[in-house]
């Protein structure tokens, strides 16, 4: 198992004290290309965070690649370095150029003298190069990030996510923000990746139809509990009702 | 499919490194040129680091004399304090009246002489409907370049030592700030809401009244209170010149070598500012 | 066909009678307002015959500054110069001290209160301390001359600057900072490529309107020894020279203008 979580439950304090996550229990083998399925506020992203401890737990283990995931920082970093993350809204430095906002990704490599004059040795380049080859970006690479459109900057982030060389990359909505086609192009990306790399994968997405079309295994989440986790190919109506209308009473955002 | 992957990867290395030499290049002609420029300057101003280290235990002297601070000494600097209160008040209070028609003269579109119909066309062409305009931003600039203490000597020249020279010191400098300010403010509003008054056939005035003004309250207000904060923390040193405040003790106590009823004095001001720090950034909340 | 204006004339009327309900708060306050005025006017002798009495012989003042001594020039050119190298040395001490003190008062980049709360109040209280009083400190310390001058207006400007930059830095967008943290690089890596990046348009521009602001600031440094043409104004006033005090404001006057028509060209280019 590349990452595996194990009863993890996360409740936000405060007045009406939300509970986001509640004993989710999810194995992800190595290299697989896993789409977490729900509407907005189901938990998606807190589960996300929760593997690298961008939010922490209430409760319960993370395990990634043998590893369990702590708040102690030196092992914090050395997760965070495995583990890679392309966010909706794209998160790269506008002001910095394409090569350097995905030369960033290589920081955890390195100690902090060498960045303080913000240079990289010639391995690293190669690296940030070769990632950006493989998302078709490389002629972009001394553009300022945000001359990019949406689709592109998007793939810069994948590449940035590639550059730290991890054995896991979480996508967090990674298609939110695009429209279907582009939409669909940065998709067939991250399943590459997942199939030529084996780079596990986990893709949180609210679109019925993109899990149909990219997702061998499907986790439904709802209202912070996994209510379904199979093959797409069994993502029955029901299932899908089950996701995404059981709680209309609250008054969620729905999709489909 | 790899070889032309590999290609790519190569030729945008080398690009790469091509950046890298033009940065290095272009990175080396700025350093040297700054670098340049800081040495002449620090050999002008004769910069000597060691001197700082040497008057280390001059400064150290000094410190510790201030220690403890005598706080009893706050209750005969309650008058400096009021008093810098006071003059803070009345010098932005003042500023701010003699910053409202200066503004409108020093803001292209509201300046007095292009309303007057017959002198548009003539004058335009020379450029001179603008004449009011440019004096009025000459005049603001000559008290914004002058600082309030330069001021406030000549004042206490001519009137006499107290706080009233200090006021008008104060009064003088920040209508120059509040006034180009506020003219930028006028320069800047939205069109669409004068073009619309305009189109109901409003006159000028009417216009400048109702379309202009309005618009550039809530910026003018903003900036007259941090005008306030800034007048309170030069108000506190106008006691050097004999203009009145708090900075007339803290100049006496080190004068008698009194240094830690100085300690006082620095605290007072620190909690001063401080404190109208505090007051003036709640209130412009409240005003935008 | 509905008429508006009795729905008009009704909301007028309903505003209204909530004013009436705070009249009696305002009267309240208004009154208190102009009592403090009138006791503030008071206190510093902001009185009619003052007023009066005072302005003319202001006026009297400038009128005996016309015609300004143009010979007078020759010999202030160079303590006038002066006063801009010790506002440039100002603004780079007060870059040097106030850019650390302001990364460690920031909010999202220091995590423990305590340091940033010594980090912001030793900030505000370099701040609060006017240039002249430093001037003076630092003149006692190491002598006369531009020097402490330069040092005098670095540490107050470095309670300016640290508060400008701190708030500047907390203000980036949040994004590309977490962005970088979950790659697992360090704080100051973090500091380095997702914060500076974004605030750099803003620390060019503070500094530039800090070192115009400095230029006028330096030029009374002089008045306590701390260099620039302070104290060749300072001793103009006091023997009456106003001619020549003409000549040393012009001189003041016309640095400042180019200073000031010098940093426009400059931030317009950088954006």
């Amino acid at each position: 198992m590349m990452v595996s979580l194990q009863d993890v439950s996360k409740t936000y304090a405060g007045a009406g004290a939300t509970e986001a996550l509640r004993n989710v229990s999810i194995d992800v083998r190595e290299g697989e290309f896993l789409v977490i399925l729900g509407p907005s506020g189901a938990g998606k992203s807190t589960l996300m965070r929760c593997i690298n401890r961008l939010v922490e737990p209430t409760s319960g283990r993370i395990i990634v690649d043998g590893r369990e995931v702590t708040s102690r920082r030196r092992e914090l970093r050395a997760v965070r370095r495995q583990v890679g993350m392309v966010f909706q809204q794209f998160n790269l430095v506008k002001r910095l150029s394409v090569l350097m906002n995905v030369l960033s990704g290589r920081l955890a490599y390195h100690v902090f003298w060498r960045s303080l004059v913000y240079s990289f040795d010639e391995a690293d380049k190669r690296i940030a190069i070769e990632c950006l080859a493989r998302v078709n970006m490389e002629h972009k690479a001394f553009q300022r990030a945000d001359k990019l459109s949406g689709g592109e900057q998007q793939r810069v982030a994948i590449a940035r996510a590639l550059a730290q060389q991890p054995k896991v990359i979480l996508a967090d909505e990674p298609v939110a923000s695009l429209d279907p086609k582009i939409a669909r192009q940065v998709l067939t990306y991250l399943k590459q990746i997942a199939g030529e790399l084996g780079i596990t994968v986990l893709c949180n997405l609210h679109q019925v139809e993109y899990a149909r079309e990219y997702a061998e295994r499907v986790v439904g989440l709802s209202r912070g509990a996994v209510v379904f986790d199979g093959p797409s190919g069994k993502l029955t109506d029901d299932i899908l009702q089950q996701i995404y209308y059981r709680d209309s009473e609250a008054g969620d955002d729905h999709d489909v | 499919m790899t070889m032309t992957f590999e290609r790519d990867v190569a030729a945008t290395l080398q690009t790469e490194a091509a950046h890298r030499r033009h940065r290095f290049v272009k990175g080396l002609g700025w350093g040297v040129l700054v670098g340049g420029v800081l040495w002449f300057t620090a050999n002008q101003i004769g910069m000597n680091p060691l001197a700082l280290i040497k008057g280390a235990d001059h400064m150290w002297d000094f410190l510790t004399r201030m220690f403890p601070p005598d706080l009893s000494y706050i209750f005969f600097l309650g008058r400096g304090l009021v008093e810098t209160i006071q003059i803070a008040v009345w010098g932005t209070l003042l500023a701010v009246a003699f910053s409202i028609p200066m503004s409108l003269l020093a803001a292209r579109n509201t300046t007095p002489l292009i309303m007057l119909p017959w002198f548009t066309e003539t004058w335009q062409r020379f450029g001179l409907h603008l004449l009011v305009f440019h004096l009025t931003r000459l005049f603001l600039n000559m008290l914004r370049g002058v600082n309030e203490l330069i001021f406030a000597l000549i004042f206490v020249s001519a009137v006499g030592l107290g706080p009233f020279a200090g006021v008008l010191a104060i009064a003088l400098h920040a209508t120059g700030m509040l006034a180009k300010f506020c003219g930028e403010e006028i320069e800047g509003v939205d069109q669409g809401q004068v073009e619309a008054l305009q189109a109901t056939g409003a006159s000028k005035m009417q216009v400048i009244l109702f379309a202009v003004i309005p618009q550039v309250i809530p910026a003018f207000i903003s900036y007259s209170i941090f005008r306030f904060d800034v007048s309170i923390r030069s108000a506190t040193v106008l006691g050097l010149v004999g203009a009145g405040g708090l900075g007339f003790s803290l100049i006496k106590t080190m004068k008698l070598f009194q240094y830690h009823q100085t300690a006082t004095c620095i605290l007072a001001i620190f909690l001063l500012v401080g404190a109208s720090d505090w007051v003036c950034s709640k209130w412009r909340v409240k005003v935008i | 066909m509905a008429d508006p204006v009795p729905a008009a004339q009704e909301d007028v009327f309903a505003s209204l009678v909530k004013r009436k309900k705070w009249r009696l708060h305002h009267i309240f306050f208004l009154a208190a307002g102009i009592g403090f005025l009138a006791w503030a006017a008071d206190g510093v002798n902001l009185r009619p015959r003052e007023l009066a009495s005072g302005i003319p012989k202001i006026a009297h003042y400038f009128v005996l500054m016309v015609p300004p001594k143009w010979g007078f020039a020759e010999m202030i050119w160079k303590p006038a110069i002066e006063t801009i190298y010790i506002a440039v040395w100002g603004n780079v001490i007060a870059s040097l001290i106030g850019l650390p003190l302001g990364v460690l008062a920031a909010r999202n980049i220091t995590r423990v209160a305590s340091v940033r709360f010594v980090a912001k109040t030793t900030l505000n209280l370099f701040r609060s301390i006017s240039e002249l009083i430093w001037a003076i400190f630092f003149v006692a310390a190491v002598g006369l001359g531009p020097f402490p001058g330069a040092v005098a207006l670095g540490m107050n400007y470095s309670g300016i600057l640290g508060r400008l930059y701190a708030e500047a830095m907390e203000n980036v967008d949040p994004g590309p900072v977490e962005a970088l943290q979950a790659t697992g690089a360090g704080r100051i890596q973090v500091i380095l490529f997702a914060i500076f990046p974004q605030v750099l348009p803003q620390f060019v521009t503070y500094m530039l309107y800090w070192f115009e602001v400095g230029v006028r600031s330096a030029t009374v440094l002089g008045m306590v020894g701390a260099g620039g043409i302070g104290f060749e104004l300072v001793t103009t006033i006091k023997l009456f020279e106003f001619r020549e005090t003409a000549v040393i404001l012009l001189v003041i006057f016309g640095m400042v203008t180019i200073i000031d028509y010098a940093s426009t060209l400059i931030r317009s280019r950088i954006y």
